[in-house]
């Protein structure tokens, strides 16, 4: 009987050899449908290089610049090659001068972004996608929404997770307070992602310190002057019941010392995040008693240059595992003990990154 | 003027009244509210914006409208830093010229902003917006986004000294509104912005400069921004392109919800301080007794629309537009 085996066991094989070939086939049809136009043109020569954001008055958004222009520099090219798309605020006029550059460049364009708010991501990825071009995001994206699901055509996303770094200046607050006493938080813009991972930070830490009572939490938008005002409203609303601040960013963090100064308060123990070189100063000088450094100079830098080397074709997006297309940014949390070392290293004189090490200080895949 | 016949008084006191209401309201909510120490800090946030305020209701009063003045604070800040700190960064060595040359400075921008509404014959509305983006745009590029730090303990005296519980900067403010009201009521400049406001055909025809009268008025204005950046920068030790964020919507929501008609004529820098007041009240008070953040802005809307309401005549006037 051993050749009806014979038989059924090599039908099964062609049978399987046909799924898998037929599979195939259609898959590569149905790709090169998906993406005939891409591929026809899958690496561009000399694209316009391009980073959308909000606008160069935030310390944070003009260190995220830089990082761009210092990568253009690295080509050979001067600074003002790197073309800047400022939507101030707006996801409207993000995605039309997406879509503008877009039309005048004929899709050769290497595009670093960040979307201004999540939903607005897609259509910006898609515009991109649908003219050949090549965009790397950063920052605001939906869950649903993956660089892989574009082909190369959308190359990475790079965010950073604020929670546990924002936990762990809250726990040096908390410390600080003597495990005891009252905190007020001032964040960012209410519905800006950041704003609302460093506040979860605070009340992650704020478990493990039952005598610490959370007094209020208000936005204060991420603008000195506003901070400046809520924290002398608070002052008034609590008064010596306040014996910490946690505050979601540095530019925060410095109207709120002068809303203390003000009234002669000198010691009040404060936390901040994003580590601009003031705030290491103050940092170092105690009078902020912990910040977090993102690297936003290398988070630019590095989103201009994966835009670039995927469209010039230097590598290829697909064919990177999924971590290295979406990932975390790096955190470094600056304390007093070591604020002065890392200003001097990071700071004085910005570091000379290698853009093509795409991957190098990134912190892991985004979870979701 | 039928019917009750106190109307006239009740309407020139009204936006006092509601600045009465307003912080019974709060105190009622929270007693914390009516203490000293947070008058002054009511002060304190105010007295930039009641400069900057000051000095657009000179234009208001001539029938026109100022949207240059957060280009303008900027670019004061951002001048007065860098020439402060040149001139050795203290109150005590030269570092005082720095004061007068962003008065200066604060004037040039006005004349800037009168010439290109006179001579080119663009509204002010149009012709301050753009050149307030022009400001924003200097600023930025003068401090290529850096935030310059004043750390000279003369200069921030003017929010660390306190005389009788406030800061210095609220009686320099105080100063330089007595000096607006001056130039208001007893200059010929300031009876002559109110003519150009009440009728700028008359005006004309009784044969007064309109064209230099609008000019001076926009330098004036100018030169109050500037106090107001000074001021700005004294109280967060910051000069930036973002020192001027805000005093727009502040600035003219102060004005009109003191009772200066924004149809020119009528008013002056008392309701001003009024209007600065309610704004300033409204802010503090908000947070003081607990609104929830997303809340505030629209309460703060709500607010100033029944603040208008109150406060202003508006029954005198046939058109709104």
């Amino acid at each position: 009987m051993s050749f009806i085996k014979d038989y059924i066991a090599r039908e099964t094989l062609n049978r399987r050899n046909f799924l898998f070939a037929s599979a195939a086939g259609l898959g590569g049809v149905a790709a090169g449908g998906l993406f005939g136009p891409g591929m026809a043109r899958a690496a561009l020569t000399d694209p316009t290089i391009a980073w959308g954001y909000r606008n160069r008055t935030n310390p944070y958004w003009n260190e995220i610049v830089s990082g761009g222009e210092s990568f253009v520099q690295s080509l050979g090219l001067p600074r003002d090659a790197l073309t800047h798309l400022i939507n101030e605020g707006s996801s409207e006029k993000s995605l039309s001068d997406v879509k503008a550059l877009l039309a005048k460049t004929g899709g050769n364009l290497a595009l670093a972004i960040d979307a201004n708010d999540a939903p607005n991501c897609r259509p910006v990825v898609e515009a991109v996608a649908e003219a050949g071009a090549y965009v790397a995001t950063i920052w605001n994206k939906t869950d649903d929404l993956h660089p892989w699901d574009f082909g190369d055509n959308y190359v990475s996303h790079m965010s950073w997770s604020d929670v546990k770094p924002a936990e762990d200046t809250a726990r040096i607050l908390l410390d600080a307070m003597g495990g005891k006493g009252g905190v007020v938080h001032l964040g960012g813009i209410a519905s800006n992602s950041p704003a609302i991972q460093r506040r979860q930070g605070l009340e992650n830490a704020l478990k493990d310190y039952p005598d610490v009572e959370l007094l209020a939490a208000e936005p204060a938008d991420w603008d000195t002057q506003k901070a400046n005002q809520v924290m002398s409203a608070f002052l008034t609303r609590f008064g010596d019941e306040i014996t910490g601040v946690h505050c979601a960013n540095d530019t925060i963090a410095y109207g709120v010392l002068e809303a203390l100064r003000a009234e002669g308060i000198e010691d009040m123990p404060i936390v901040s995040y994003d580590g601009n070189p003031q705030a290491v100063q103050l940092v170092a000088e105690k009078k902020i008693l912990a910040t977090v450094f993102t690297n936003p100079y290398w988070g630019g830098g590095i989103s201009a240059a994966l835009a670039y080397y995927a469209a010039t074709g230097a590598f290829k997006p697909s064919e990177e595992p999924n971590e290295h297309r979406e990932f975390y940014g790096p955190t470094i949390l600056v304390t007093p003990e070591d604020a002065l070392e890392f200003k001097a290293t990071y700071l004085d004189s910005a570091p000379d990154y290698d853009w093509t090490d795409y991957w190098g200080p990134s912190n892991g895949p985004i979870r979701y | 003027m039928t019917g009750f016949p106190n109307r006239e008084v009740l309407l020139r006191w009204a936006p006092l009244i509601v600045l009465l209401i307003l912080m019974l309201f709060f105190t009622a909510l929270e007693p914390r509210f009516f203490s000293v120490r947070n008058f002054a800090r009511i002060a304190i946030s105010a007295a930039p914006a009641l400069m900057v305020a000051v000095g657009v209701t000179f234009i208001i009063l001539m029938g026109s409208i100022d949207l240059s003045m957060e280009g303008a604070v900027s670019v004061c800040a951002v001048s007065f830093a860098f020439v402060f700190l040149w001139l050795g960064g203290s109150l005590g060595g030269w570092g005082w010229l720095a004061l007068p040359l962003t008065l200066v400075a604060g004037a040039v921008l006005g004349l800037v902003n009168g010439l290109v509404h006179v001579r080119l014959r663009i509204p002010s509305f149009m012709a301050s917006l753009a050149l307030g983006f022009v400001g924003t745009g200097l600023a930025m590029l003068m401090t290529g986004g850096d935030r310059i730090r004043i750390e000279d303990p003369a200069f921030r005296a003017l929010l660390t000294t306190r005389w009788l519980d406030f800061p210095v900067m609220i009686y320099v403010a105080g100063l330089f509104l007595l000096l607006g009201w001056f130039i208001q009521s007893r200059t010929t400049l300031g009876r002559n912005l109110y003519a150009v406001g009440g009728g700028e055909d008359l005006a004309h025809g009784s044969g007064l400069n309109v064209a230099r009268v609008r000019i001076m008025g926009f330098m004036l204005a100018g030169v109050f921004y500037a106090v107001g950046a000074l001021m700005a920068v004294a109280r967060i030790g910051i000069a930036e392109t973002a020192t001027g964020n805000g005093f727009m919507f502040t600035s003219i929501t102060a004005v009109v919800v003191g009772g200066t008609a924004l149809w020119g004529g009528t008013g002056g820098v008392w309701n001003t301080l009024v209007g600065v007041l309610i704004v300033s009240v409204i802010g503090n008070g908000m947070v003081v007794i607990g609104l929830p953040g997303y809340l505030q802005d629209g309460i703060l809307g709500l607010l100033v629309i029944i603040a208008v309401v109150l406060s202003t005549d508006r029954r005198s006037v046939s058109i709104v537009k």
